[in-house]
């Protein structure tokens, strides 16, 4: 993924003044946007949570954690 | 994905979807600028957190014999005060500044990973929370800032006179500590890929910006160093959970396992806390003596020859747990000679303002005072290695004194160098310079008037992380003096936020390149667009954006770079 945003880097290069057209920012340069990161990041918290408040908090936290995680490499970019 | 919000557009009217909401960008950005931005805001609310606690330490301690908090309260509040700040505040915003600063300063236009980066970020943020709901609970953490075993130990561990924490309170530090150890790890596989796969067009290694050196060298040290931290957490949940004894003496296990675990993390954590800040001081010195730096190749090799030692020094924070003479001469040795990498800068920072024509504007004095307050951290640290000096002080004030001036003295001004210098391509807007003075003297003094008199406390005896103590030991102005000077430091801190929200609503226009700087981070607009860069720029010599400027005497036509 690195090398092939190098090459966009490289290959995509813009005028020197003024914003990129809209196409060029929005497809190729600009990583879209997503929500899972911040939703396994809460998943995980409330996993870790349930190992110190019990049994049914912490397997709340394994559902959401395992659904954030398939959720997130499912999600067309 | 529904939202409140019904945006008209001519002839078709539909719902903003949620990343098209204010909120919703924040919460769902790739944007390393924007998380950059947030992994500062959230660490400066922890510094504020972290401060509030450092004042009602010094608070209990202005005056012998105090009780303005419980002892129960007290060891909550001095454990939560070190792990708040080290964890929540430094790390964190040190990991902003590279996300901010690094993919402009090598001409890429994100991070490698951006979602990885921005998992990173939310987990920092949520592990703080996690951390900070145990005061919720009643249950902050209470066993220092690492947290030693057997203390950390369930009733299982304890007895005989052996003390052990069988409430939630060391399951919060446990379980936090992983959540930012994942983070740091995100953090750093970013930081590693992005730096040696997506810099521009001829910054080789050796042209690389030494900012991006340091937090190239910072990522392989968190790399290596958190798998530590890791374990050592883990297996004191096994003790506490699923009934294994690994920390307990009584049935087999031993209690410095933690310790040799721990300081093998913690030690490179010290570098960790302060290379990034080596690398801002090396930008930021430059720019206001007018000169490129002196002994680049030095000052970046220093970096790296500094992580390989600090993985070799840890036990010099165990001589007194009565380690093999062979073990103590090795580790006073490695710690003797790490010195010399550090010095290695200090001297080559020096020489890069010596004959500069030097402007004094509010980053160049935090960077010159970080040199000054590290200066005496480092010398500090010397005197720690040698062994029977250390058994005289260790575990007093005189340690306090010595991860103060070099955290607070180094890191933190380090920190508002930074601050202070890339704010304006942040934001647009100038930081007030007069308020900028006024905290930046308030701090020199008041890390001076607090830290420098624990030397002589920890000299009379004073042991760290005591309650309260009895009158006429002679500590008794000697507290008193350092609580004034917390409170000066309280204040300067509060003059930093004033004038960050002045200048935001007021402040002067920064332009693209206020400082008339040298790298590329200065060649876009402030704030800088999405895609940061309208065209990659191509490199030819470690000042690439002076040599824009200067085609004439470009340091690629007069030096060998």
């Amino acid at each position: 993924m690195a090398e092939e945003q190098n090459q966009n880097q490289k290959s995509q290069q813009l005028p020197d003044k003024g914003p990129p057209s809209k196409g060029v920012q929005g497809q190729a340069l600009q990583p879209s946007t997503s929500y899972w990161p911040f939703a396994l990041a809460v998943a995980l918290s409330i996993l870790l949570l349930g190992v110190i408040t019990g049994p049914v908090v912490l397997a709340i936290g394994a559902v959401l954690t395992a659904a954030a995680v398939i959720a997130w490499g499912l999600e067309r970019r | 994905m529904a939202t409140r919000t019904i945006v008209e557009v001519p002839g078709v009217a539909r719902r903003k979807r949620l990343e098209e909401t204010y909120i919703g960008d924040w919460l769902m950005t790739t944007d390393h600028k924007k998380i950059g931005i947030m992994y500062m805001i959230t660490g400066f609310f922890f510094l504020m957190s972290g401060g509030v606690e450092a004042l009602l330490i010094r608070t209990q301690l202005a005056v012998p014999n105090g009780h303005v908090l419980t002892p129960e309260i007290y060891n909550q509040i001095f454990t939560m005060h070190g792990v708040t700040m080290i964890f929540l505040f430094v790390m964190p915003t040190l990991t902003g500044f590279g996300n901010y600063v690094v993919p402009l300063m090598i001409g890429a236009r994100d991070m490698a990973f951006p979602r990885l980066n921005a998992f990173g970020y939310w987990v920092v943020l949520f592990g703080g929370l996690f951390l900070n709901s145990s005061f919720l609970f009643g249950a902050a953490p209470n066993g220092g800032w690492f947290n030693y075993a057997p203390l950390n130990e369930t009733a299982a561990g304890c007895g005989n006179g052996i003390m052990c924490t069988p409430g939630m309170n060391e399951d919060f530090w446990l379980l936090a500590i992983l959540l930012l150890g994942i983070s740091s790890i995100s953090a750093s596989v970013n930081f590693v890929v992005t730096i040696l796969k997506m810099r521009a067009p001829g910054m080789t290694l050796n042209r690389m910006p030494l900012f991006t050196w340091m937090t190239l060298v910072t990522a392989f040290l968190l790399l290596f160093a958190i798998p530590s931290l890791t374990a050592v957490s883990v297996l004191a949940l096994l003790d506490r959970h699923l009934g294994t004894h690994f920390y307990q003496a009584a049935s087999g296990g031993d209690p410095l396992l933690w310790q040799h675990l721990f300081w093998s993390f913690g030690h490179p954590e010290v570098y960790i806390l302060i290379l990034p800040v080596f690398g801002m001081i090396s930008e930021i010195l430059p720019v206001f003596s007018r000169k490129p730096i002196f002994g680049y190749t030095f000052i970046a090799w220093s970096g790296v020859a500094i992580g390989f030692l600090s993985f070799t020094v840890w036990a010099h924070h165990m001589f007194a747990v009565g380690l093999p003479a062979v073990a103590q001469a090795f580790f006073a040795t490695s710690t003797t000679l790490i010195a010399i990498p550090t010095a290695v800068k200090i001297f080559n920072w020096l020489a890069t303002i010596t004959f500069g024509k030097i402007s004094l504007k509010v980053p160049m004095l935090f960077a010159l005072g970080f040199i000054g307050m590290f200066l005496i951290g480092g010398l500090d640290g010397l005197a720690l290695a040698v062994v029977p000096f250390d058994y005289q002080v260790t575990d007093t004030y005189f340690v306090v004194s010595h991860l103060h001036y070099v955290l607070f003295g180094g890191s933190v001004f380090g920190i508002f160098a930074g601050v202070y210098y890339w704010f304006p391509k942040m934001s647009g807007k100038l930081l007030d310079e007069r308020l900028g003075q006024i905290q930046f003297w308030l701090m020199l003094i008041g890390v001076n008037l607090t830290f420098f008199s624990m030397h002589i406390l920890g000299l009379l005896g004073m042991p760290r992380r005591i309650y309260t103590y009895p009158a006429n030991f002679g500590w008794d102005e000697i507290n008193l003096l350092q609580t004034i000077g917390a409170y000066m430091l309280g204040i300067a801190i509060m003059v930093f936020f004033v004038n960050l929200i002045v200048s935001l609503r007021n402040g002067k226009e920064a332009g693209d390149d206020p400082w008339d700087a040298f790298t590329l981070e200065w060649d876009t607009t402030s704030p800088p667009p999405h895609y940061n860069f309208p065209v990659v720029p191509t490199v030819r010599s470690r000042r690439p954006f002076y040599d824009k400027k200067n085609p004439d005497i470009a340091d690629w036509k007069t030096a060998t770079h």
